[in-house]
């Protein structure tokens, strides 16, 4: 062999390859994802869907089913008879998209929801807040990276604004959760230090962007888990053809019972014995001294409130109640579980986010739970009963003015006696 | 240092992007040393850039701690260096190789004393701490003939493989800088760093991405739901754990062997199929080679030797098994001073004396026919071994049961 063809058998096949792969992302793929790839990814609960963009976005746009985001964490996985997502194709003119499962609190539900900005306009959704999020450490790490995406970060930091305090704290939060390498956490180090981009790093950022924006467009919608065949679609047909409040509940309470009957808690027997039956001697006494009461995660859920605010979302909230016979044996703290719910309520009402429903009382009554903090059956029922007439009848225009205040550490550390509120609100809200 | 601090970081082989950058930069020196002749100017500004860009930005306060580093261990080696013309104490050598270490031994103590991050560190400290100490330890050998401070510093900091290895020895380098390679050996070499570049790819942009940043997150979350207890996923965090380092690691080392063969310089290789060692002692010859075999020359050897002229042990064998436990307990340490660092090191240091004893009995007492079936037992059991400790290492099992969550 010459040189010259020595030369063309190493670097021929590069070529070769590279101009393959650069024609294949540069092609203008068609990106629409059928009816049914959304309604199935609506019930997947699949980081996929969560992390990337294309599926959302086509959802929240489509006119027919009327999606509406429901935003949670692991309940919205106890897809039992009554599941919103049942009770909807039922019942109601909409069809809940389900956005969580466990590990998904406010932080990731940000970066899902600056994914859909636009959609969300002026839209409806729904925000399941579990008091569990409220831990001293706040979200873990290694949860919130399972459902971050680099997509996610990129299309934030397009937007991010470093004048803003809630982008500041974003930008900060985002840099401690995912270790300061790497080019993510460069230009969110800049946006939190109040530092703008460079004219360079956002056209590095519109390069990398588009490329992870055809790859979500060409793969997202492939292997979607189907919930929505296999644990919504065949039961839509069991539940009664009129809606009758009272009669769903009557029928969920039996249905608890039956499904619950080999333990004194009223937990799913299948949970149960998997989950919980191994370990009942490490039980007693074991949550003692949890307490969700100072936490990062209240401003991190401020910069959801933010975004909801942004978008003009009107927004119904839900905070879930725990299973009041389990608790009394893991000795968890009720009188602090409900000055959680008051803390974040204040939150709430402070800035106008008013539609609340608040179960964090209701945990002892019967057939609401499913398991040990989840809710379900008779919980799904009455819950279907209080969000349905929101999500489906014109709602007066929403009026939220946000306060930085509750960024501050103060707020996350505030522990919310009424005194405590009544001098905070005197310090940051009478102004 | 604020203009410093605001320009873009590009962490050594971080991005498929950075290949583009890095590549554009050599393809002059590789057309030249094709053509016989290495630009030895060019060469270093590029390789200044490069470097002062893996340096600056957010990783700005560590780029003084590299040039004050540099500067202190070129004047150690260079004294040295000129000192051993003359004589050959051994104190004085001691005393250089300890002065030499010192800066990577308060680096490495600083955390487990203070409690935060020493300042003098800098990513790569270790790699270049081997280089430096490999150099007076040459020297003292007086293999070491032909040096000056432009020479050492190019070996030092050459770029390719400046802040994770492979780690190279300075006879070995300049001799592969003295000459410009044939065409033919040239050519032979660019086909092979092509090769090595999509192996690389492949193992640190698909396999590592997925055993680290996709599954590695989800079997971590998954067992960290059980903290303190363990939980079946604690196993499954252990070989996806071991996963994420040989492919992450290993990619890395190829694309530092690839640029530098792009460079005229056969930088040694540091991985050979790991995970198919029929024994641990076989692993640490193809697991991280350039690091196995510095400790081996520089620390196992050197103590063998001393203690055998000094006539510290009887018995041979318990000679080897505590140059073995000094050996990787050493190598513990120097990973940091941590508990599962240290424990890892114990482990392998008493993998490998049990190991030298299996083979010593099973010579003498037991006649098992080599087959196919004993290979896969031997290779099955130091895998798994293998797995076990890094999890260790990981020290993950100190998050689970120590880290309140």
């Amino acid at each position: 062999m010459n040189n010259r063809r020595k030369l063309w058998s190493i670097f021929g096949p590069v070529i070769v390859a590279c101009l393959l792969v650069l024609g294949f992302f540069a092609l203008p793929w068609s990106s629409s994802h059928s009816q049914a790839t959304l309604q199935k990814a609506a019930d997947s609960l699949s980081p996929r869907v969560f992390k990337n963009s294309s599926i959302k976005v086509a959802a929240m746009q489509d006119k027919k089913k009327n999606y509406i985001p429901f935003f949670g964490s692991s309940e919205l996985n106890r897809m039992d008879r009554y599941h919103p997502a049942v009770m909807a194709a039922r019942y109601h003119n909409y069809t809940p998209f389900l956005f969580g499962s466990r590990g998904t609190q406010s932080l990731p539900q940000l970066f899902n929801m600056t994914m859909m900005a636009p959609e969300m306009k002026n839209g409806k959704a729904v925000y399941i807040i579990s008091p569990q999020w409220f831990v001293k450490e706040g979200v873990m790490p290694s949860a919130f990276k399972y459902y971050n995406g680099t997509y996610a970060n990129l299309t934030w930091l397009k937007q991010a604004n470093p004048d803003s305090p809630y982008d500041r704290y974003t930008a900060k939060r985002l840099v401690k959760l995912l270790g300061a390498e790497g080019s993510v956490a460069n230009y969110a180090k800049k946006i939190a230090d109040g530092k703008h981009l460079s004219s360079w790093d956002r056209t590095r950022i519109d390069m990398e962007s588009t490329l992870l924006k055809h790859e979500d467009e060409l793969f997202s919608g492939w292997f979607l888990k189907d919930n929505y065949n296999d644990r919504i679609k065949p039961r839509i047909n069991e539940l009664p053809k009129t809606y009758s409040y009272s009669a769903l509940t009557k029928e969920a309470i039996s249905d608890a019972k039956h499904s619950s009957n080999n333990n004194r808690f009223g937990i799913l027997n299948q949970f149960y014995d998997r989950r919980v039956k191994g370990h009942l001697k490490d039980i007693p006494g074991s949550q003692k001294h949890y307490s969700y009461l100072k936490s990062p995660e209240y401003a991190d859920l401020e910069v959801v409130l933010n975004q909801l605010k942004k978008t003009n979302t009107n927004v119904v909230f839900m905070i879930t109640p725990v299973n009041a016979k389990w608790e009394k044996m893991t000795g968890l703290s009720m009188p602090m579980y409900y000055q959680t719910a008051n803390k974040i309520k204040y939150q709430l009402r402070s800035q106008g986010f008013n539609n609340i429903v608040d179960y964090s009382h209701d945990g002892g009554k019967p057939g609401f739970m499913e398991d040990t903090i989840h809710i379900g059956w008779a919980g799904w029922v009455n819950f279907d009963h209080r969000i349905a007439p929101f999500l489906e009848q014109k709602q007066p225009q929403p009026h939220y003015h946000m306060n930085k205040a509750f960024l501050s550490s103060e707020w996350q550390n505030l522990n919310p006696t009424t005194a405590n509120l009544n001098q905070f609100t005197k310090d940051h809200l009478d102004k | 240092m604020s203009w410093l601090e605001s320009l873009p970081n590009y962490t050594a082989y971080g991005t498929p992007s950075y290949f583009i950058y890095l590549l554009i930069a050599v393809l002059p020196m590789g057309i030249s040393l094709y053509f016989g002749k290495r630009l030895a100017w060019y060469e270093a500004i590029v390789s200044f850039l490069f470097i002062f860009f893996m340096f600056d930005g957010s990783s700005a306060p560590q780029m003084l701690s590299l040039i004050g580093y540099v500067v202190y261990q070129t004047i150690l080696v260079m004294g040295y260096f000129h000192y051993r013309q003359k004589k050959n104490a051994a104190g004085v050598f001691y005393l250089m190789t300890l002065l030499s270490l010192l800066p990577i031994i308060i680096v490495k103590f600083t955390p487990a004393m203070v409690g935060h991050n020493s300042l003098l560190g800098f990513l790569g400290i270790s790699y270049l701490t081997f280089r430096a100490v490999g150099t007076i330890i040459e020297t003292r050998d007086g293999a070491v003939k032909d040096l000056n401070w432009w020479k050492f510093i190019r070996f030092l900091l050459f770029m390719p493989t400046i802040t994770s290895g492979p780690i190279d020895r300075y006879r070995r380098f300049s001799k592969d800088y003295r000459k410009v390679p044939s065409r033919e050996k040239y050519l032979e070499m660019v086909g092979k760093a092509v090769k090595y570049l999509f192996i690389g790819f492949l193992y640190k942009f698909v396999l590592a991405y997925l055993f680290g940043q996709v599954w590695l997150p989800f079997v971590k979350h998954q067992a960290l739901m059980y903290a303190p207890h363990l939980s079946w996923w604690v196993v499954a965090v252990a070989y996806v754990y071991a996963g994420d380092l040989y492919f992450d690691f290993a990619g890395y080392s190829l694309f530092a062997v690839a640029i530098s063969y792009l460079m005229g310089v056969e930088t040694p290789m540091n991985f050979n199929k790991p995970f198919v060692s029929k024994n641990i002692k076989e692993f640490w010859n193809r697991w991280h080679m350039t690091l196995s075999f510095w400790f081996r020359d520089y620390i196992f050897m050197r103590f063998v030797f001393l203690a055998s002229k000094k006539h510290w042990f009887k018995n041979r064998n318990v000679l080897s098994s505590v140059a073995y436990m000094i050996n990787m307990l050493v190598m513990g340490f120097w990973h940091g001073v941590t508990w599962y660092y240290i424990l890892y090191g114990f482990l392998h240091g008493s993998a490998l004396v049990i190991n030298d004893w299996w083979l010593r009995y099973k010579r003498k007492h037991l006649h098992i026919k080599t087959n196919a079936f004993t290979k896969g037992v031997a290779m099955f059991i130091t895998f798994n071994f293998v797995v076990f400790s890094f999890l260790i290492f990981y020290g993950f099992l100190n998050t689970l049961w120590f880290v309140k969550h």
